[in-house]
């Protein structure tokens, strides 16, 4: 019905009533979907700017009177509550591991697109038999090392299991294999060594698909709760993820407080998506594929 | 002749092939760095949770004490550890089929583009990128008895009673389930829709000339073309929403008595609030034996319906 072919010669008005209705149409069947999307989102904002007394009011008070940032201000000069810390903490971890996945995703992506060495056959058959393996395997045996380390209670626990991670890899290679050969042989010839290759020539014909390895990694350590949760107990030494489970969990039982938490750690992310929506899609979708 | 020849070209073809090896030596350097956290975080805890699954594993003990698979045994008659396996395979159920049909309809709604409808994707994906913390505090006010959303609807604009959603053994792991679609749909629709779009449009062209009909289109033409993708759906799916925790263990608490409690918040109180680290990991060598089973099966059922 949308996509003719042949250029109709009919008028342009006629088209263009043809595509509005269209839309319209599909507004009508999407619009209760886009709503039960958007009010739960929408519920936790005015949360956050309701009073504490006001919380348990029914039916719901869908627009607080009054506005207020109470919840906000207890949240910041609450000391046991370090949320401006727990912010940092989710903001370091998050880089650092993106990072040193990304670095470590494509220079071994890269060896196995392009590199021989002997074993290589057998190690990567040891990452393709690793994703198999669900996480709760490893949990145990890995917070028992890093104990032993004494490496409970700091970034190092989170990005050091972070940076075992096989998927980028897969994400990495696939992408390098696409890389035309004569390119690198033209830089060989030139007397390029492989590093020189891989960093200079390669990696910037991949740029899509390392957005998308940063894009992934980056919400998932910072949105990450589970690990976290086994491995962080020093109030001062939470993520955001975990300290919202400490607010809606400990002795602080106040909803306000809960709502004005989870306001505070999706916000940036929120944002962070408006801005760059088209890439991250893209992205996730690039990232997505490369599983099939 | 052949006598003479063959240890200078065995010696030779020695020689190129060190020479090779040296050459190639400095690969190594490209895999070597994450090989180190692959063999710290990932090989060496997979053998060290099977290890310890044979012991009596207790953290605050010098000695270990093993035991054979005296776990395993206990596991067996372990009514709990069955009941939590349950719930988490109803629970994966629910969410993997609501997740997968949702997102395929929806990804036929917006593949071809109208008003609107680049919004629209970005919308539907928007909550996949919050904490699953955030969708804990939201969906506790989602399913609240006295003050929930939902109720709210129900008796404003449906004139009913209130209902006690997490309260219910029936319908509290449904509610996580679909608190897990409302947040997670978007990444299939996502896939699905890049997916569609690998379908050639001269096999709609043709269908269409054959006089097929929309719903016959999409049964088959959309439906058996989309199976490889639908595969890659289904066991990432599968293997995430069978590690489900933070759901339950924030909204219903696992409650009530045990019917929402999952097998990897079983698993977290066992070891982290009752310190029994050789039962727990015995519980998680299950988990991962049912689920690289499951998954091997989903494999080849479904290579099966897609060699057309």
């Amino acid at each position: 019905m949308t996509t003719s072919t042949h250029p109709t010669p009919s008028p342009l008005w006629r088209r263009w009533r043809k595509a509005a209705g269209r839309s319209a149409l599909m507004w009508l069947i999407f619009l209760p979907l886009a709503l039960i999307v958007v009010v739960p989102v929408l519920y936790m904002f005015s949360m956050a700017f309701t009073l504490e007394a006001n919380q348990l009011k029914f039916p719901i008070e869908w627009i607080p009177s009054p506005v207020t940032t109470s919840n906000f201000v207890k949240i910041f000069v609450d000391p046991q509550l370090p949320i401006v810390r727990w912010f940092t903490n989710s903001l370091w971890i998050a880089s650092l591991g993106t990072v040193v996945i990304i670095f470590l995703s494509t220079l071994s992506g890269y060896a196995f697109a392009r590199l021989e060495f002997p074993g290589k056959g057998l190690l990567f058959s040891l990452l393709l038999f690793s994703l198999m393996i669900p996480a709760a395997v490893t949990l145990i045996p890995s917070f028992l090392l890093l104990r032993d380390l004494k490496l409970l209670n700091t970034y190092h626990a989170i990005w050091w299991p972070a940076a075992a991670s096989v998927t980028g890899i897969f994400l990495m290679r696939q992408h390098f294999y696409a890389i035309p050969v004569e390119l690198e042989d033209a830089a060989r010839v030139d007397g390029a060594d492989r590093f020189r290759i891989y960093w200079q020539i390669c990696l910037p014909l991949v740029r899509g698909a390392i957005v998308a390895l940063f894009i992934f990694s980056f919400l998932g350590l910072w949105n990450d709760l589970f690990w976290p949760l086994i491995v962080l107990s020093d109030r001062a030494a939470l993520t955001l993820p975990v300290g919202l489970i400490v607010i809606q969990q400990g002795s602080y039982v106040q909803r306000g407080l809960a709502f004005a938490g989870a306001f505070i750690a999706s916000v940036p992310v929120l944002v962070f998506y408006a801005f760059f929506q088209r890439k991250i899609i893209a992205g996730i979708t690039t990232a997505g594929l490369a599983g099939r | 002749m052949t006598t003479t020849a063959l240890p200078a070209s065995i010696s030779l073809s020695n020689s190129r092939r060190w020479k090779t090896l040296r050459k190639q030596l400095p690969n190594y350097l490209f895999v070597l760095p994450h090989f180190f956290f692959f063999t710290v975080f990932l090989l060496y805890p997979i053998v060290r949770g099977l290890q310890i699954s044979l012991f009596d594993w207790k953290i605050m003990l010098k000695e270990q004490k093993y035991i054979g698979f005296a776990n395993y045994q206990a596991l067996l008659n372990d009514k709990m550890f069955w009941e939590v396996l349950g719930n988490t395979a109803e629970f994966m159920v629910v969410t993997v089929i609501v997740n997968v049909i949702l997102a395929l309809l929806v990804a036929v709604g917006l593949k071809h583009k109208f008003f609107g409808s680049d919004a629209l994707r970005v919308l539907f994906y928007a909550p996949g990128i919050l904490s699953v913390s955030v969708i804990g505090i939201i969906g506790i006010r989602i399913w609240d008895t006295q003050i929930g959303i939902l109720n709210y609807f129900v008796t404003t604009l449906l004139g009913g009673p209130r209902i006690s959603w997490l309260g219910d053994p029936g319908i509290v792991v449904s509610a996580l389930a679909l608190t897990t679609v409302w947040w997670s749909f978007g990444f299939p629709m996502l896939v699905f829709i890049a997916g569609l779009h690998n379908i050639p449009e001269q096999l709609y062209e043709a269908a269409k000339i054959d006089g097929a009909g929309r719903l016959g289109t999409f049964r088959h033409i959309t439906v058996p073309l989309i199976m490889p993708t639908m595969l890659f759906v289904v066991v990432t799916q599968f293997i995430a929403h069978m590690q489900v925790f933070a759901q339950p263990y924030i909204i219903s608490g696992g409650g009530p008595g045990n019917a929402s409690r999952s097998a990897s918040m079983y698993l977290y109180e066992t070891a982290w609030k009752f310190f029994r680290f050789g039962y727990a990991s015995s519980i998680s060598v299950v988990m991962a034996v049912v689920m690289i089973v499951v998954t091997v099966v989903l494999f080849s059922l479904m290579r099966r319906r897609t060699e057309y």
